[in-house]
């Protein structure tokens, strides 16, 4: 159990987390408020690969690629039928956190009513044999695996906020979302398109979450709460502190469950949200340019 | 002559409040118009009801004899563009982020590269300052990139609210030949809403003096700023 190996587990459960709170922020960025469903993505895109992979035959990156996609519109379709009503009526966007609760129960029981609660394995797909790391540690191909698509996506993300013209808009937007309207930006369809990005990453995080522990209707909830605790760690609605937040708590979980216990792993994370709520309200990221008058 | 942005009859409500109560205007090609009044008395209103960024109660705005949309995307793809009161840049993007922004309905790239070219021309310390955050500008600065902006996607009309607001009188003598030289040069109509009555007048062909809503006076500037009830009211002379 040496610590090298420990910190690359965590990193990789922290990168998978990251591909959540990343789409969590995302939204929180533009609409302001935390979007409770967005589990309910993940869950989504984990069960559309499961029944890809065991009913349909189909291979990996087939059954991911239609996972990520049904995923995308699903979110969507949720922003369409349950949000935007909505925000066309009311500025107020507590009402918008707690439609989101509702769609989240939504989501959840619409799995149990008609698959049922059990939990379910992926079947052995994805590579999980042990990997040696240049000698020094030992790892599963599973965490490297994990790693490394979370980093390309993520510098995905970063390349498609940065440099197309629909990224800029969405920066924009998040900064203000009427004069973004002012500008000519069709602002139901950014949102459309924000909300698939973060279904699309929902779902990558989903299907390594299913492979890592196992698939259920509450994993959503469960993960939503790490990633909102990773986004408040980090600054909520900063896509730097997103992930830097998500790491800081994959590393912690990893690092307490190999060295102390597994029990405490949850307890550690709380721990630091409650430290970063006393020292630094804001987060790590907490919005840096202020307007001046 | 036929009008570029004619109002006709525009309403518009804040719940119980009538803020704007039938207003008739009208914009000629290559003219400054100004519209001046008290705080208040709706030329913020009047702005973003053209622009769709608030709901009209009634009435219509044509651009080129064609009604424009009530949505304010909609809108802003035509050609017609705002500066709008308090500027409201994009303080965490760049300078150069901000103009690309505006030029958002415009498809050619090309297109694109040469406004932004004219843009530096009419602004060089757009350009000096081109790779820093549009937050950490000047008052003054911030108002040149919200014009900029606005002009990237070539409007025929531009729409301008408030430019002169919280900055040295220096500055908005500044931005104001400006103004003039956009006028000239790019051939741009300008609508402008200002406080600063006396800057206004000077600047502009024609103005619409507002009132409570309504439009009371209308004119050429030249006569206004002549006008005894004006200087008395806007001008502070007695």
């Amino acid at each position: 159990m040496n610590i090298i190996q420990q910190i690359i587990n965590g990193l990789s459960l922290g990168s998978v987390y990251a591909l959540i709170a990343v789409g969590y922020s995302l939204v929180y960025s533009i609409l302001l408020f935390s979007n409770f469903a967005h589990g309910g993505f993940l869950v989504i895109g984990g069960y559309i690969c499961y029944y890809a992979l065991i009913s349909y035959g189909a291979g990996i990156w087939a059954a991911s690629f239609a996972a990520v996609l049904g995923a995308g519109f699903s979110a969507i379709l949720v922003e369409r039928f349950a949000y935007r009503p909505i925000r066309e009526r009311t500025p107020v966007t507590l009402y918008l956190l707690i439609a989101s609760m509702g769609m989240s129960i939504v989501i959840e029981n619409l799995f149990v009513v008609t698959i049922g609660g059990r939990f379910r394995a992926l079947p052995p797909v994805l590579p999980m044999q042990p990997v040696s790391v240049f000698g020094f540690a030992t790892t599963s191909a599973f965490d490297i695996l994990s790693l490394v698509v979370s980093i390309v996506s993520l510098v995905a993300l970063q390349l498609f906020l940065n440099r197309t013209k629909w990224g800029l808009a969405i920066r924009a937007a998040s900064y203000n979302l009427r004069t973004a309207s002012l500008m000519g930006v069709n602002v139901n369809r950014l949102i459309a398109i924000v909300f698939f990005v973060a279904g699309l990453f929902a779902a990558v995080g989903g299907i390594f979450l299913s492979a890592r522990y196992t698939l259920y209707p509450q994993l959503g909830s469960t993960i939503t709460t790490k990633a909102f605790v990773a986004a408040v760690i980090g600054g909520l609605g900063s896509l730097p502190g997103a992930i830097a937040g998500s790491l800081i708590l994959g590393l912690a979980e990893m690092l307490t469950a190999g060295f102390v216990s597994s029990q405490f792993r949850d307890l550690v994370v709380f721990f630091l949200l409650i430290v970063t709520l006393i020292i630094r309200p804001s987060g790590l990221f907490g919005k840096a340019v202020s307007e001046k008058v | 002559m036929e009008a570029v942005l004619s109002v006709r009859n525009l309403s518009v409500r804040y719940g119980a409040i009538q803020a704007l109560r039938g207003i008739d205007l009208d914009v000629f090609r290559g003219e400054i118009v100004s519209v001046i009044g008290a705080n208040g008395a709706g030329k913020t209103t009047m702005m973003n009801a053209i622009m769709g960024d608030i709901p009209r109660a009634g009435g219509e705005i044509l651009l080129n004899g064609k009604p424009l949309p009530d949505k304010s995307f909609r809108v802003a793809c035509e050609k017609i563009s705002i500066s709008p009161e308090g500027r409201r840049v994009f303080a965490p993007l760049t300078v150069y982020e901000n103009l690309q922004m505006g030029a958002f309905p415009l498809k050619d790239k090309k297109e694109i590269a040469e406004q932004l070219k004219e843009i530096y021309r009419l602004f060089p310390r757009l350009e000096e300052r081109k790779k820093q955050y549009a937050g950490t500008l000047s008052g003054g600065e911030q108002q040149m990139l919200a014009i900029g902006r606005a002009l990237m996607q070539k409007p025929e009309v531009l729409l301008l609210d408030e430019p002169s607001l919280g900055l040295a009188p220096i500055i908005i003598s500044e931005i104001f030949k400006e103004l003039k030289i956009i006028n000239k040069e790019l051939g741009t109509t300008i609508l402008i809403v200002e406080q600063n009555a006396k800057k206004a007048l000077q600047l502009s062909d024609r103005a619409y003096v507002l009132q409570t809503g309504k439009v009371i006076i209308e004119g050429k500037s030249s006569e206004l700023l002549k006008n005894e009830e004006i200087q008395a009211a806007y001008l502070g002379v007695k």
